[in-house]
């Protein structure tokens, strides 16, 4: 028995007999080794069956001895399904790009909503998103990542602290934290000015209050250096106590620097090859060649498609691979003391308030270990050691 | 005579030598699977064929089938499969 599914992909015509000695002329086609399937009866002069297109120009030959009449109708398998797929090719072409413009369409920037800001900043944040290139009717992967422009705007944008960007479907949703200046305390309660740290008192500046402490006073922590306690004895009043009291203050800092340095830098060449990645393959697109560089980093961007609300297995690829090279640098001793302290001094600003100034600064011990200059620097530092401390009544009596 | 005489030869060699009797004897051999399919090899061609009843020619005799909505689903020279709801099989001897 044979597979007629077979014939599906050559193509079958249906075939129409009238006349008499149907049962006859059967026996001859099989006989003519013509395949023949689905035999029906049509009342009494007439049977219908299928047949290969091969076979078509065989019946013909059986059908001019037998005294029948054939008639061919309707011709179905592969070959005809192409054909009529051909003649509403238009059909398929509109679906294609019906396709393609979703796709696009799913892509593309359509809403930036602002959410926590006020009109002056969001029409701010508008106006910078704008500059950046972020606008309705962009497609998404020419932009950055939601990271990028986040970065972006919080560099160009001053008045805000913090500005969340997230990406839903095609819409940018923006959290926005502004900078809410706080608002400058004007009136004080009583209170004493204590000190902050163990200091020696070099200079002083009162607005308001009873001056406790004298120059050259080593104060430690928790000391009252100006009393909010004004009066004379048995008619005290209470006083917010306002004012500076600079104190000398120690501070000491360790910085170990190796002598040679092994740096990876850029040397300025770049490449940058762009592709489309269909699940694992990469497709090149643009950027062909194999890159020369001996030592290079690649940085890669992927860009998923998106179709509707899913993501397609299809990204847009763009990397770009910057020559690197390795320098060394190799201080010698001397020099490596003058960057160490650089790095000391460096190191101690960050450690002090901004308004405080460095006195002087003396090394406690420089050495060279395994290749690695060790320093210790001390540091005289005047800065203001006043805190304001409320004064409970408790405290008064 | 001679036609009896190979008969007998051929008779004697089946029951002996255990060989299946559509090959040596030129017997139709059916398959039905339910009511709805029959299969038939070794049919010498078609005598009618309508949606009621087909009627096979054999070596010896004729083979009628009887039922409803019959249709060929495929016929070679000498095996033969219907499609339908079959009723009756019966032999006719001529």
């Amino acid at each position: 028995m044979k597979n007629q599914w077979i014939y599906y992909y050559t193509g079958m015509v249906s075939v129409k007999v009238t006349g008499k000695g149907l049962e006859r002329f059967i026996n001859t086609l099989t006989r003519e080794k013509v395949s023949i399937w689905r035999v029906k009866r049509h009342g009494v002069s007439a049977m219908s069956f299928e047949i290969k297109v091969e076979d078509a120009h065989k019946i013909r030959n059986v059908v001019r001895n037998s005294g029948c009449k054939i008639e061919f109708q309707r011709r179905t398998g592969l070959p005809f399904l192409m054909k009529r797929a051909i003649k509403n090719i238009g059909f398929f072409i509109g679906a294609f790009l019906f396709l393609i413009v979703i796709t696009l369409l799913s892509n593309m920037v359509w809403g930036i909503e602002i959410k926590g800001a006020d009109p002056a900043t969001e029409y701010k944040i508008r106006k910078t998103l704008d500059e950046i290139g972020v606008r309705k009717g962009k497609f998404q992967w020419s932009l950055g990542t939601p990271d990028a422009i986040q970065k972006s705007i919080t560099d160009r944008m001053d008045e805000l602290t913090w500005i969340g960007v997230e990406l839903q479907g095609t819409t940018y949703h923006l959290q926005v934290v502004e900078k809410n200046e706080p608002e400058k305390q004007t009136e004080y309660g009583p209170q004493n000015l204590v000190a902050k740290k163990k200091a020696t008192v070099v200079d002083y500046f009162v607005e308001e209050g009873k001056t406790v402490v004298s120059l050259n006073e080593v104060v430690s922590p928790g000391k009252v250096l100006v009393s909010g306690t004004i009066g004379r004895e048995g008619e005290e009043q209470l006083v917010p106590a306002r004012g500076e009291v600079l104190g000398e203050t120690w501070y000491w800092t360790e910085v170990k620097l190796p002598l040679t340095t092994n740096f990876q830098v850029y040397t300025g060449n770049e490449v940058r090859k762009h592709a489309i990645t269909i699940g694992k393959f990469n497709i090149p697109v643009w950027g062909f060649g194999k890159v020369e560089y001996k030592q290079s980093v690649t940085e890669e961007n992927k860009k998923p498609i998106k179709f509707l609300k899913w993501n397609l297995p299809i990204s847009y690829q763009q990397s770009t691979i910057r020559e690197s090279e390795n320098e060394t640098r190799v201080y010698t001793e001397k020099q490596a003391y003058t960057v160490a302290r650089e790095m000391a001094r460096k190191d101690i600003k960050s450690l002090i308030p901004e308004d405080a100034k460095i006195k002087g600064e003396k090394v406690l011990r420089q050495l060279v270990k395994d290749g690695k200059v060790n320093l210790i620097v001390h540091f005289q530092v005047i800065e203001n050691i006043a805190e304001p401390q409320p004064i409970t009544q408790g405290d008064s009596e | 005579m001679a036609k009896r005489w190979g008969q007998r030869v051929r008779n004697w060699m089946t029951q002996t030598m255990d060989l299946p009797q559509d090959v040596m004897m030129d017997l139709p051999r059916i398959t039905m699977i339910g009511q709805i399919h029959i299969y038939i090899e070794n049919h010498r061609g078609l005598l009618t064929f309508s949606e009621k009843e087909l009627r096979l020619l054999l070596k010896q005799g004729q083979l009628l089938i009887k039922g409803k909505a019959f249709v060929i689903k495929m016929i070679l020279p000498e095996e033969i499969l219907l499609e339908g709801k079959i009723e009756h099989v019966i032999y006719l001897e001529e």
